[in-house]
């Protein structure tokens, strides 16, 4: 009996060990990866290659979007070696795989400051994994920029103190809800609104109370208010809410397009002939058809994408390097972010850690393929340019942008 | 407003019936709820949609297909489990239990074959409606309201003027005396299993043409499950009674106080009825709500 215990025992030992091992081994897919050339230095010393990290899942059920975010910052280090370098020296992205986990991209980071020596480092785009990375980052004094990391706590912890060492790239619900509210009121003139937003889905009532309170702001009145929940499939008791009233303009601020569609189609059946808004919610390529004409005229607002011009160019060439990868934004922010760390390093005249987190905070304006990214120092919220979709034809389609400076300003 | 709200309640509660009377014929005659019936719909709507999507099938075809695939299922549940435990003379728990089991199993494959993602079938009718006075009538809801109506007419006379009714009552009032006086009881259980299976496969369609078809649309027949109580389980026409004012009560809980209360007062009613009138409003009286 002793025996067979101290062998299960054993095991248990050599079983744990491996699988530490497997983990400070996970430095995988991109992992290392080098544009440039040079020595082993590390990025806060004077010589050598900088080194930028990249974290993201790159290899489990959403490394879609890891890999993608990788090859965009891959594709920026070619650009910035080509062009000579930065301070003089090349650049380096290091990929390390969180899996999309809080814990392994916590992991991720450390490693990548500890053992590689990172100015800055590059992603996720998990608002979860983010916000125990802003601890780390701020205890280690590296910046780490998330790309669609939208969860306000990813910058600003939950007493309301800033993470000085964290940033984001995406806008948030509350800039989003704003730019709807906004453009509904101002641009396209609609005096009476009504709402449907899901309760208890944070994302749905934050941008949903922001576009009301915008929409408000800017002259128009808010007509009624409803909500429905995450599970339900059937709006048409809120929808003849919201017919009674006759609004302009209806937001559904949801985030499954198939509901969206249903929304639309009962609204339309109880009567509803006002337009739809929405936010980047009703970003599928699905919306349309799913809604079988009743999201004719309307429109959202989201990324600007691969729409703008710099956009279609980066699309066109990363379609000739990946011809088998689909395009996912993810791409536009591993580049982007690698060309604001960039230019952060440029203003900061040094590859320090710290000087670039000085930068990067003073950053007024970038313009990057994501659009013009306008940084609130007090919050390391973006401002950025969005763009407005329109359904024509039964198709959503690319309308125009809006600049950040022109909601913010 | 308040008509249009009652038609809405009136239309959700048209789908709600086609289940509910699945439930209370299987309860009356085995005395158990059969949890899986919810299920049994979402695999009518995927079997569907299925034929119609991969095969090609013209959508009145895939249709009688869902329909034939739900019934199928229903008496592959009575076939193999329900049966079974029966034989055995197991608790009538066990069979509740079973049935919570193949929900389950039938969800999680619904979701592991066709991922959590809403399908629609191709075959939709167009957004119209049609206006009288301040009430509007979806096209849809008008059609699906038909094909309930007749469908639950003819359910009623089955039971009530043929002798498989007769059967089936005879089983629900004495199942024992049904079998001395010569009732092939495996036979007609398993008959009103494939009849159920069939009114959950129509209901199942009905839903997926409405809201899209999802491995979690079988959930609705938990609130079928409530209306079969209020109306009374075992009584079929307690049941239509039921969903349908199980309908209109959310209808005007979700337009007139708030969407999320709409299940607490239909959770609240259910057990007000328990506790007030145990065999709801047509049933009679009933020992054991498992």
């Amino acid at each position: 009996m002793k025996k067979l215990l101290s062998l299960v025992l054993a095991m248990l030992m050599m079983a744990s060990l491996a699988a530490c091992g497997g983990d400070s081994g996970s430095s995988t897919g991109g992992g290392g990866a080098s544009s440039g050339g040079g020595s082993d230095s590390s990025g806060g010393s004077d010589s050598g290659t900088i080194k930028i990290g990249y974290i993201s899942d790159l290899t489990g059920a959403t490394s879609l979007w890891g890999q993608a975010g990788l090859d965009g910052a891959m594709l920026a280090v070619e650009d910035v070696n080509a062009a000579g370098g930065v301070l003089g020296r090349q650049i380096e992205v290091v990929g390390m795989d969180g899996k999309g986990e809080p814990a392994d991209s916590v992991s991720a980071l450390r490693k990548l400051i500890e053992d590689n020596g990172i100015v800055a480092s590059i992603g996720t785009n998990f608002s979860s994994c983010n916000i125990p990375m802003a601890s780390v980052a701020d205890e280690m004094k590296v910046p780490i920029l998330g790309t669609a990391t939208s969860n306000e706590l990813v910058t600003i912890d939950e007493s309301g103190n800033l993470h000085p060492y964290s940033f984001r790239m995406c806008f948030i619900d509350s800039f989003l809800g704003t730019a709807a509210g906004t453009y509904a009121a101002t641009t396209k003139g609609y005096k009476t609104a009504a709402l449907l937003t899901v309760a208890g889905n944070t994302n749905s009532e934050g941008v949903g109370q922001f576009t009301a309170e915008a929409f408000e702001a800017n002259g128009g009145t808010l007509v009624a208010n409803e909500q429905c929940q995450e599970s339900d499939t059937d709006f048409r008791a809120q929808m003849s809410n919201i017919a009674g009233k006759n609004p302009d303009v209806l937001f559904i601020i949801m985030n499954d397009y198939s509901k969206i569609a249903l929304a639309a189609q009962q609204a339309r059946e109880m009567g509803l002939t006002c337009q739809f808004m929405g936010h980047d919610g009703w970003d599928s390529g699905e919306l349309a058809s799913a809604a079988n004409g009743a999201l004719e005229g309307s429109c959202f607002l989201s990324r600007i994408g691969f729409n703008s011009e710099a956009g279609k160019a980066m699309s066109e060439r990363y379609q000739e390097v990946y011809p088998n990868k689909g395009l996912e934004t993810e791409i536009l922010f591993g580049y982007d972010g690698v060309m604001w760390v960039v230019d952060a390093i440029n203003r900061a005249g040094s590859a320090d850690p710290v000087a670039v987190r000085d930068a990067l905070e003073a950053t007024e304006v970038f313009e990057g393929l994501i659009g013009t990214l306008v940084m609130d120092p007090a919050t390391h919220n973006p401002s950025m340019d969005c763009a407005i979709f329109e359904c024509e034809n039964g198709a959503f389609q690319f309308k125009e942008v809006i600049k950040a400076s022109d909601l913010v300003g | 407003m308040f008509l249009q709200q009652l038609v809405t309640g009136v239309s959700v509660g048209g789908i709600y019936a086609l289940l509910a009377t699945g439930y209370s014929l299987i309860y009356s005659l085995l005395d158990f709820s059969n949890w899986a019936h919810g299920e049994v719909a979402m695999i009518g709507a995927y079997t569907a949609l299925v034929v119609s999507s991969t095969l090609g099938l013209p959508f009145f075809l895939a249709v009688v297909v869902g329909i034939a695939g739900a019934a199928l299922f229903s008496y592959l549940n009575e076939r193999v489990a329900y049966r079974r435990i029966r034989h055995n003379n197991s608790p009538n728990m066990f069979l509740m239990i079973a049935a919570m089991g193949l929900s389950t199993v039938y969800q999680q494959a619904a979701n592991l074959i066709f991922t959590g993602k809403y399908q629609m079938y191709d075959f939709r009718l167009p957004v119209s409606t049609i206006q009288i006075g301040n009430t509007y009538l979806g096209i849809l809801d008008m059609v699906s309201l038909v094909i309930t109506a007749v469908i639950l007419i003819g359910l009623i006379y089955l039971i009530n003027k043929t002798q498989f009714g007769l059967n089936v009552r005879a089983i629900a009032s004495n199942s024992y005396a049904a079998r001395v006086l010569g009732v092939q009881v495996d036979k007609s259980i398993a008959s009103v299993f494939l009849l159920a299976g069939g009114l959950a496969g129509v209901a199942g369609v009905l839903y997926g043409m409405k809201y899209n078809v999802f491995p979690t649309m079988g959930n609705v027949g938990l609130k079928a499950f409530i209306a079969s109580v209020i109306g009374g389980l075992g009584s079929v026409p307690g049941a239509i009674v039921g969903a349908v004012l199980l309908g209109i009560i959310e209808t005007l809980c979700t337009a007139y106080i708030n969407s999320s209360l709409r299940d607490f007062f239909s959770f609240a009613l259910l057990i007000v009825l328990l506790l007030v009138k145990p065999s709801g409003l047509f049933g009679v009286d009933v020992q054991d709500k498992a």
